[in-house]
């Protein structure tokens, strides 16, 4: 008897916890539906936001410079973090703690703070003109410290004696990672793209701070603010999240394949 | 050693202040299987990592068929290895994980075709080529690990505790395997483990290493039978140890008191009367005896190990000592037995910081 209850109070909690998670998200996808999006009681579905959204040329050319900045920071963070995990755990040294640490440490630096000092430092010392080059540039800093995270976790699991085989059966250090390394690590790889890909695709203040005129989804949706929560932008939330929960479910699905091929 | 196929000169590595290896030097012979056995932590497996090239000594030379091998890196030193854990390629089959040589030296398909149809029947692996490492049973796995680490015809096998992971009736036929191997290809094994028993069994000659030092080298008899440190001779075999005075020494030999009973024993340098000793006996070497007994006591216990069993012999001052010898000696828990061994079945070395 009391354990039953113990067990309805478990499930009571976890459930007050996801809606404490994702309620609001499911709030924006339901309102993105009704006709009424200031009071959208009772339901009164429609699509017309999602076609009316569909018709701005502006989002249009936002998504494709949000995809780009996505697209140019995933495979530059994907990269430096790649390279600098097999720094710190293949080729262990009394400096790896320090190593990381100052890889990781952008985490902890506000986004708007890289947003301000990327701008001033390209415009001063580069003498470059806010870009979206600029943009995937200064997102790629932050961004490489949560794909170091996600390459970390998975190439802990790693045995890099594997590597050591390779090398004594003939393999250059270049043929190792390919024939061995990669194909073994590849998930890690894949989830750090996709998690630096998202946060600089929904990333405002440092694209923002870096693009100037050039608008980006988050940016646009920003400035699209300022005359009130038009009904489009219950819409973009709506397409944005599933977008990024289809993402989210084949990164997981890639990760679950990824440990049982390492096993 | 005319036909040295790896020397090792002055090896010297260091991990911080631990000294992973203290000036090594050490030959090993074209059809020799020379096995490396220490405690974890001695150093063996560094050393056999320099040998491949995964670690750089911090001084020493490595030579392999006379060439400085000491600055090249492993892909281009020509050995096979033979892993802790297999290490076998986890995403490749069986047949890619022992090709996976050949392919490093771009052989044709053709060459590899009949080196993999060599080794797999050496190895005796023939109908698992496209199973998965997963796949395999631990038996399996060690066959394939051999199989990658012999099939590009290398110069040298290192083999690191490559038994440590089957149980003790597979790496029983497998010590017998291994030999055959080794026999067959006529090249150098070194074989790195921790287990005494598979150094004995398989090697033709042996080194026994102790924090990063080379204790004692040579004949796996010589070895066992005269060692030369304390070390050794407590490490190898299960001796008896007995701690007392020197009273003599003349001739190489030593007499030692020991809780009022006196025996002679080997002396090994240092040793002068008035000094303490530790002296070894070889559990086996003791034997019992009717008449002219050295020490008398009591069987306490015996253990049945099955080709040989444990006498526990009780002295009458309560000493314990280890007689092992047939199983089917009629002694009786409890019966008086006299218990003796020959002086050159002793080892006495001077005894060290100890009161």
């Amino acid at each position: 008897m009391n354990h039953r209850s113990g067990f309805g109070v478990q499930v009571l909690l976890l459930a007050a916890l996801y809606l404490f998670l994702y309620g609001p998200i499911l709030y924006v996808i339901y309102v993105s539906f009704q006709i009424d999006s200031i009071w959208p009681f009772p339901p009164t579905l429609t699509l017309e936001h999602h076609t009316d959204l569909w018709q701005r040329r502006d989002y249009h050319a936002a998504l494709w410079n949000s995809v780009t900045i996505g697209f140019g920071t995933g495979l530059i963070a994907t990269l430096f973090a790649t390279l600098a995990a097999m720094a710190i755990l293949k080729y262990r040294s009394p400096g790896s703690g320090l190593v990381a640490g100052l890889f990781l440490a952008p985490l902890f630096i506000a986004p708007i703070l890289i947003g301000i000092s990327s701008l001033m430092f390209s415009r001063t010392v580069l003498g470059m003109p806010g870009s979206i080059f600029g943009a995937t540039l200064a997102n790629s800093t932050y961004a490489t410290a949560f794909a170091l995270l996600v390459v970390l976790a998975q190439f802990a699991r790693y045995d890099w004696r594997l590597d050591d085989a390779a090398m004594v059966f003939g393999a250059r250090p270049w043929r190792t990672f390919w024939e061995i390394t990669l194909p073994i690590t590849w998930p890690a790889m894949l989830g750090a793209f996709i998690v630096s890909f998202l946060l600089a695709f929904n990333n405002l203040e440092i694209s923002f701070y870096n693009l100037g005129a050039t608008p980006t989804l988050p940016t646009l949706a920003w400035g699209a603010l300022r005359h009130g929560i038009s009904a489009e932008l219950y819409a973009l939330a709506a397409i944005i999240n599933f977008a990024v929960f289809a993402l989210f479910t084949v990164l997981y699905l890639l990760l679950r394949l990824g440990t049982i091929r390492i096993d | 050693m005319s036909d040295c196929m790896l020397r090792l000169q002055s090896v010297t590595k260091r991990f911080g202040t631990t000294m992973a290896a203290e000036s090594v030097s050490l030959e090993v012979g074209q059809t020799e299987l020379f096995a490396l056995l220490g405690p974890s932590g001695s150093g063996k497996t560094t050393l056999l990592r320099i040998i491949a090239g995964l670690d750089a000594p911090d001084e020493g030379r490595v030579l392999i068929g006379g060439r400085d091998v000491t600055r090249l890196p492993p892909y281009r030193r020509g050995i096979g290895m033979v892993f802790q854990d297999f290490l076998l390629f986890p995403h490749k089959t069986v047949a890619e994980n022992i090709a996976f040589p050949l392919k490093m030296q771009g052989k044709s398909r053709a060459e590899t075709a009949d080196d993999l149809k060599w080794v797999s029947q050496l190895v005796r692996l023939t109908g698992l080529e496209e199973r998965y490492p997963h796949e395999l049973s631990g038996g399996q796995k060690q066959r394939v690990a051999l199989a990658r680490g012999l099939v590009s015809r290398p110069s040298l096998l290192l083999l690191d505790e490559p038994l440590a992971n089957l149980d003790r009736e597979l790496r029983k036929r497998m010590e017998v395997e291994i030999r055959r191997f080794q026999l067959e290809l006529g090249i150098p094994f070194i074989y790195v483990t921790h287990n005494q028993e598979e150094a004995l069994t398989m090697a033709s000659r042996m080194a026994v290493m102790r924090e990063g030092c080379l204790e004692q080298i040579g004949d796996k008899l010589a070895l066992y039978h005269r060692p030369a440190t304390a070390f050794v001779a407590a490490f190898l075999g299960s001796p008896n140890t007995f701690e007392g005075d020197v009273v003599g020494v003349e001739d190489g030999r030593a007499e030692i008191a020991w809780h009022g009973h006196r025996f002679w024993s080997r002396a090994h340098d240092g040793l002068a009367p008035g000094l303490r000793a530790v002296c070894y006996v070889k559990s086996e070497k003791i034997a019992f005896a009717s008449s002219g007994a050295a020490l008398a006591g009591r069987l306490r216990d015996t253990i049945f190990k099955g080709q040989y069993a444990d006498y526990l012999v009780c002295l009458d001052d309560g000493h314990e000592i280890t007689v092992s010898a047939a199983p089917d000696l009629c002694h009786r828990p409890g019966e008086a037995v006299g218990i003796t061994w020959a002086a050159d079945d002793g080892d006495a070395f001077p005894a060290v910081g100890k009161e």
